[in-house]
């Protein structure tokens, strides 16, 4: 299977090209177009895994959708497009054997090798990283393909690193994070328009978004009218 | 003699690997930690030079690091430390034993805070809700007079009133000029008093905003003298010049105007005033308002020379009757715990100064005579 991110950064989809018998797991409704000879299978549970409803029910946590859908090319040279949600940009990151802890909205696709579960980081992250409840949990080895409201980009963590709640967009499992201020004072963190943020200890790969949805929608919703 | 090694999941770093990361398998040896990479790279740190920390996503991954920091191990399967411990011969408890004091450390400060934050939104909260009741009370004496009339005339439509005896009747009479004894000493002027009765067996009265004030024969049957039905009039008059209709809706508006403003939701308010002005002012006042009036009353009668234990007799009266004719008795459910209200009034009255009280000069006998037939 190969891809290759199209649009590029601002409003950007992945094509596939699908040999024979390749299969490859999506977020619902992120299928743009796809040639004929591909067919869709919509379940609960990830490919050759375990899962089912609970799983399903978990993932509705995480802010994901309760199906998945599986795309498998049935003839050779098959192509498909699909897109994330929310404008912006999609990154690939192959997994080899570790974990990727994927906030909630951003996963988009990832292939057969890859195990999809949820998984809970603790109350404060919880309530107050500015993320959802829950956070995808992506294991395994194959290729994983992620979303970001805007650019994405990626810092290399080998320490401590600091990132504003809400765009965060992906980490490995090697880091941990906590939420903190973001100042010495937690008045003066407010005052400063940071809040409250996440604060990464660790070693390992994090993906950031340079924009996040919960501003967007602090700027959008007092404007709209009352039903 | 302990196993020789044991194996375990986890990953590796180093520059060396493409990537600087990759899974591997940790193998804990009599002389230290060994990982294996799939392209079968190999990296050792013996247990004198190993560094252990605990992390990850999910706070339980141990990691191990060399000297130089060049190879960091790292491991979240369960059994990882308890075999690590094991199989070094206890090199690495203190190590171990520090990283479960920091994570209780920080188990600590999150419950500490979380405890902090909780009582400080209950406090808010106490303070936020007497705020609102001190601002629309406040509020309330601010509003001009006629809106407690516009209300009153709103309520009194659902409200039945067939059997209204006509202005001429002697019981209106009376119960009119019972009105205009007390009407100089209530504590606002300008209040438009108007009496309705109703000819009715219920033993009850009450009393809308702006002055209107609803008496069935009942309650004037059962009274005792034309001084103890002062005593019904001045309670239900204070409930007008106190303006406890109004604040009762201003309260509950307050709460439900706060909890729309927080939802953002401000279109069902004037609809909901509407509504609460037909149902609520009707329904009962609150428990406050009832002492309150009790007061007021009390007070309205001592000025006008009326004997205000003539009100406590009253309630006593009732207290007696309660058993005989429960049905009746509607105006003792809206107006609960008469001892203590009784013990209130004669409490109060102590406290006025002693002045001679006098007998109204009224055709209670006529009236009583008139209702019988």
């Amino acid at each position: 299977m190969k891809h290759e991110l199209l649009c590029q950064p601002a409003a950007t989809a992945i094509r596939f090209s699908l040999e024979q018998g390749d299969e490859l797991t999506c977020e619902v409704g992120a299928m743009i177009a796809m040639t004929k000879g591909i067919t869709v299978d919509t379940t609960s549970k990830s490919r050759g895994g375990s899962g089912g409803i609970m799983k399903g029910l978990k993932r509705m946590f995480s802010g994901e959708n309760f199906f998945l859908n599986h795309f498998t090319a049935q003839q050779p040279n098959q192509s498909l497009i699909i897109g994330p949600t929310m404008l912006g940009d999609c990154i690939h990151h192959a997994l080899s054997g570790g974990s990727m802890i994927v906030q909630g909205s951003s996963w988009v696709a990832s292939d057969s090798g890859i195990q999809i579960d949820t998984t809970w980081q603790g109350f404060s992250s919880a309530f107050f990283s500015g993320e959802s409840m829950f956070w995808v949990k992506c294991s395994g080895a194959g290729n994983l393909f992620l979303s970001s409201y805007g650019a994405i980009y990626s810092v290399e963590v080998d320490g401590e690193y600091t990132v504003d709640s809400g765009h965060i967009v992906a980490f490995e499992d090697t880091l941990q994070f906590r939420i903190g201020k973001a100042g010495k004072s937690l008045i003066g963190s407010f005052l400063g328009g940071e809040g409250l943020v996440c604060k990464f200890s660790g070693r390992g790969t994090l993906y950031c978004q340079t924009h996040n949805p919960p501003s967007l929608g602090k700027l959008l919703g007092p404007k709209l009218k009352p039903r | 003699m302990h196993d020789v090694s044991q194996e375990f999941f986890g990953g590796v770093f180093n520059d060396k690997i493409e990537g600087g990361r990759a899974a591997a398998k940790i193998s804990i040896h009599p002389q230290g930690l060994v990982a294996e990479t799939l392209e079968e790279q190999r990296f050792e740190i013996p247990f004198g030079e190993c560094q252990l920390d605990k992390g990850g996503a999910s706070g339980r991954m141990i990691f191990c690091r060399n000297n130089d920091r060049s190879i960091t191990l790292f491991c979240e399967e369960r059994g990882f430390p308890k075999a690590l411990e094991s199989l070094s011969l206890g090199a690495f408890s203190g190590q171990l034993r520090a990283i479960q004091q920091k994570q209780r450390g920080h188990e600590k400060t999150f419950w500490f805070w979380l405890t902090v934050g909780s009582v400080m939104t209950l406090i808010a909260g106490v303070i936020g809700y007497y705020a609102l009741i001190a601002t629309t009370q406040a509020a309330v004496a601010a509003l001009p007079i006629s809106i407690d009339e516009n209300i009153g005339s709103v309520a009194i439509k659902s409200v039945e009133l067939h059997a209204r005896l006509d202005a001429g009747h002697v019981a209106t009479k009376l119960v009119n000029d019972i009105v205009k004894e007390l009407e100089p000493h209530s504590a606002i002027k300008g209040l438009n008093f108007r009496i309705m009765v109703v000819d009715e067996p219920t033993v009850n009265a009450f009393a809308l905003p702006g002055g209107q004030i609803v008496v069935y024969t009942g309650l004037i049957k059962n009274a005792k003298s034309a001084e103890q039905l002062a005593g019904v009039i001045a309670h239900e008059m204070a409930h007008a010049t106190l303006r406890h209709g109004l604040k009762g809706v201003g309260q509950s508006l307050g709460i439900i105007a706060a909890i729309q403003l927080v939802t953002g939701d401000v279109g069902g308010l004037l609809a909901l005033s509407t509504q609460l002005a037909q149902e609520s002012i009707l329904t009962s006042y609150s428990r406050k308002s009832e002492t309150e009036a009790d007061l007021e009353g009390a007070r309205m009668l001592h000025e006008a020379g009326i004997d205000p234990k003539n009100m406590a007799d009253f309630f006593q009266m009732l207290e007696k009757l309660e058993g005989d004719i429960p049905d009746l008795l509607a105006w003792i459910s809206t107006h609960p715990q008469h001892a203590d209200r009784i013990a209130r009034i004669e409490n109060y009255q102590k406290q006025l100064p002693q002045k001679p009280y006098r007998l109204l000069e009224l055709p209670w006998e006529e009236v009583q005579n008139q209702l019988a037939n």
